[in-house]
């Protein structure tokens, strides 16, 4: 009995030992951990629009952050948007599903917890009232240079081959794609995972949205010509005028596949016509409401 | 035999249970259709052809996006008066669910909305077959190898290590689940993922010891002594990782640990047959023993990549 | 019971003698699947060499106290600490690094090779000991695992530590997953081929 009695005492005093190196280790990487993966976003964002470290981005630069949800109350459905408005506070718009105005109600949250998906719900939830479910959708952000809008940054995920890809794309006003960047995927190295290179993804630099609209993927091999423009380090060797004519003349064409990943080229293509319209889409009415409702947002 | 009947009874119906809840009154079937733009519903009783082939009483969305109304091109109406095609004018991502309500179906002019989805149950067995064949654990995702290549001299240690390691895992795969779902997730302590599961790990072959000295003596005489082994095995901890970080219910944990077990079981037996034989073949004195069953398993593997890209529902 | 090796003995005994995975082969897993370039095998090297490290030392400060009974849970509740603790710093520190290992890294509890070497070695031995057998383990997997990496990176892509070498892609399929069987199998014949013309020339 004394030996069971050991036993147990020696094996809760490790397991609570364990337990607070891992906690200290846990508080201590955490607060790291959120930080990388942010400023990792932020850097991605900023050369996706063009900046870099050498061309850093000036300080009329701005960023605003609009959060979709949709919104549940019994049968009903509508959907709600997180805003920013341009005294600092937050507001949330419900609209319903044919795009006619439902509610504004404010929203009260600190903007560095805004970032945070459960403090945002509670706050959201607290505000819009009792009786009613959210479920968070999917996140836009709007880029602003001196107050006007130049450009939106639209996260999104889709099907892969294999799992999921999570995508940043960047669209310019009128929804043309100024860059694509993969930011996670389980794709076949070598294969499918080449979709991570620049001679794919920048093919869908510079489309217009009524190309996006009808993008399918052909099996035929790149072009030379336009391949030497696709990737940076060569393209550099090319004078402008040149860049700019292979530019013009494949904006409109179909996007090429990867070899031996026909599949991958696919999901990736479609789930970039899929977001590219279906936000072209939301804005409209996003816009239209916010004007008609005289909400006072930074873009 | 018997018991293998009865374990597989019951399956059949564990697995049959999700898919019962799907029924609906006045829609008797759906499904994708065979063109990647079409919906085919069957309706219980013969429907009304002037409602049924109106586009205009459709409202059709993905699931996730309810704000997005799909193009409805045209509806067209078996001869039977049971069946309907809907056509729509963009390729559908049959991967989500579909939201389809009809107004007006019924004579009170109420609307039937019903949900168009890959049948859950094919979506439960492609995570096992996923387990099995595509992932499968060994020859795709280089797990488990250490005890694979000390238990696969034999048909027998083989056929013994996969059976306890397959009842092993898929116990211990539950206990996690319900660990994490009601444990780990709700408190935030994520980050106790790996020693919590592996401790059920432990108290799950130390049960199974048990159990097995008092129940079946016979069979805890031929599986016994792997069962220490089963903890050094990197899959065990593996697929409650696995089934945390994909965030999958009971019965997809249930797949996903069946699939592993059997794909481990699998592997076993086909690396053992092979070796058997192997024993007997003119093996250069360098090779002998380890590095040719290396070069063996990287066949296997090899051929397993043939699975790649399977998808069966 | 204390070994007579000195710190230098037991480092190179890791590497060497009980490499843990050409010699004693066990961790295979990884050898197997991350192996792809020199920078994956290094990353894990170091990963593994910690968990090592720290657990054989913990376990060889607390020896006394361990019940015997409840030996194989202690050692598995230490170990998993630290590949948590391991975990949680690479997640945060080198993100890149971690998403390439993926599941690897927490895989780590599972590894024979940690669990033996507590069971065989720190439970008897000093602090100190434990210490530089740790390094040794550590420092044998790490070689290992870049001595693959190597192989596999030049040929597969033909590139060393990311540098482009070669200038084009020899085999691709060596980075493929399934090829580590190969390189791994390959290896250890190369090995057994050095045991045996060693053996030969000791006894001519």
């Amino acid at each position: 009995m004394k030996d069971i009695l050991t036993i147990i005492f020696r094996l809760t005093v490790a397991c609570l030992l364990a337990g607070l190196v891992m906690g200290a280790a846990f508080i201590v990487t955490d607060k790291a951990k959120k930080h990388n993966l942010h400023v990792n976003e932020q850097k991605v964002m900023f050369s996706l629009l063009g900046y870099s470290a050498k061309k850093p981005a000036p300080e009329t630069v701005a960023l605003h952050e609009v959060y979709r949800y949709i919104v549940s109350q019994g049968d009903v459905l509508n959907v709600g948007y997180l805003l920013p408005l341009q005294d600092g506070s937050f507001s949330f718009v419900t609209v319903d599903l044919s795009g006619a105005f439902v509610a504004q109600n404010p929203v009260n949250i600190p903007a560095e917890k805004v970032a945070e998906e459960g403090e945002r719900s509670q706050a959201i939830l607290a505000s819009i009232g009792a009786g009613k479910t959210i479920r968070y959708a999917d996140q836009t952000i709007v880029v602003t240079n001196g107050g006007k809008r130049t450009a939106y940054l639209l996260p999104g995920k889709f099907p892969g081959f294999k799992t999921f890809i999570g995508t940043i794309l960047a669209v310019d006003q009128d929804f043309s794609i100024l860059g694509l960047e993969i930011m996670e995927h389980e794709e076949d190295p070598g294969l499918g995972g080449e979709i991570v290179q620049e001679y794919f993804k920048n093919q869908f630099k510079g489309k217009p949205l009524e190309t996006i609209k009808k993008l399918e993927v052909m099996k035929t091999p790149l072009p030379e010509e336009y391949l030497r423009v696709l990737e940076a380090d060569k393209r550099e060797r090319l004078d402008a005028e040149e860049v700019a004519r292979i530019q013009e003349q494949y904006r409109d064409s179909d996007i090429y596949a990867l070899t031996g990943a026909t599949i991958s080229s696919s999901a990736v293509t479609n789930g970039v016509k899929a977001m590219v319209k279906k936000f072209a889409y939301r804005l409209e009415i996003l816009d239209r409401v916010l004007a008609e409702q005289h909400i006072a947002v930074p873009f | 035999m018997h018991t293998i009947r009865r374990i597989l009874l019951f399956l059949a119906i564990v697995l049959a249970l999700p898919v019962s809840a799907q029924a609906k009154d006045l829609i008797a079937d759906q499904s994708f259709g065979k063109a990647n733009n079409e919906i085919v519903v069957t309706f219980a009783a013969v429907a009304d052809r002037a409602v049924v082939e109106n586009p205009a009483n459709y409202l059709v969305y993905e699931e996730h996006d309810p704000d997005i109304k799909l193009e409805l091109l045209s509806v067209v109406l078996s001869a039977d008066q049971k069946t309907a095609t809907l056509t729509f004018a963009e390729p559908l991502n049959v991967r989500v669910g579909h939201v389809v309500t009809i107004d007006r179906l019924v004579e009170s002019g109420a609307a039937a909305t019903f949900k168009v989805a890959q049948p859950y149950f094919g979506y439960l067995l492609s995570i096992l077959i996923s387990a099995l064949l595509i992932n499968n654990f060994v020859f795709t995702k280089y797990l488990g190898l250490c005890v694979f290549f000390g238990t696969s001299k034999r048909k027998d240690t083989a056929k013994g290590m996969g059976f306890t390691f397959t009842m092993v895992i898929v116990v211990s795969a539950i206990m996690s689940w319900f660990f994490y779902q009601f444990i780990l997730k709700p408190f935030g302590l994520n980050f106790l993922q790996i020693v919590i599961f592996i401790g059920l790990v432990s108290l799950t072959v130390q049960a199974v010891d048990t159990v097995l000295r008092k129940v079946n003596p016979a069979l805890f005489n031929a599986f016994g002594v792997y069962l220490v082994l089963v903890i050094a095995n990197c899959v065990i901890i593996a697929v409650p990782l696995i089934l945390a970080d994909n965030e999958y219910n009971f019965f997809e944990s249930f797949m996903l640990s069946l699939g592993a077990g059997g794909g481990f079981l699998l592997a076993l037996y086909l690396m053992s047959s092979v070796r058997e034989r192997m024993e007997l073949a003119n093996i250069p004195p360098t090779f002998k023993g380890v590095p040719i069953a290396f070069i063996v398993a990287g066949q296997f593997a090899l051929a397993f990549l043939g699975f790649s890209g399977l998808s069966l529902f | 019971m204390a070994t007579d090796k000195t710190s230098f003995q037991l480092v190179v005994n890791g590497i060497l003698n009980e490499n843990p995975i050409f010699r004693l082969v066990l961790s295979m897993c990884p050898a197997v699947g991350i192996s792809t370039t020199v920078m994956n095998g290094f990353m894990l090297g170091i990963a593994v060499l910690f968990v090592q490290v720290f657990s054989s030392c913990t376990i060889a400060l607390f020896k006394n106290v361990i019940h015997p009974r409840i030996r194989i849970p202690t050692y598995t509740l230490t170990i998993a600490t630290w590949v948590t603790v391991i975990d949680m710093v690479l997640a945060a520190y080198l993100p890149e690094a971690y998403a390439k290992m993926g599941i690897f890294v927490k895989l780590i509890v599972a590894f024979a090779i940690i669990t033996m070497r507590l069971e065989m070695f720190a439970c008897k031995e000093s602090v100190n000991a434990s210490f530089w057998d740790g390094i040794g383990m550590g420092l044998g997997f790490m070689f290992g695992m870049m001595a693959l990496g190597f192989v596999r990176e030049l040929l597969g892509l033909g590139t060393i530590l990311g540098y482009d070498v070669l200038g084009f892609k020899p085999l691709l399929f060596f980075v493929l997953p399934f090829a580590g069987f190969f390189c791994v199998g390959l290896m250890m014949a190369f090995f057994n081929y050095i045991e045996i013309v060693y053996k030969r020339a000791k006894r001519a």
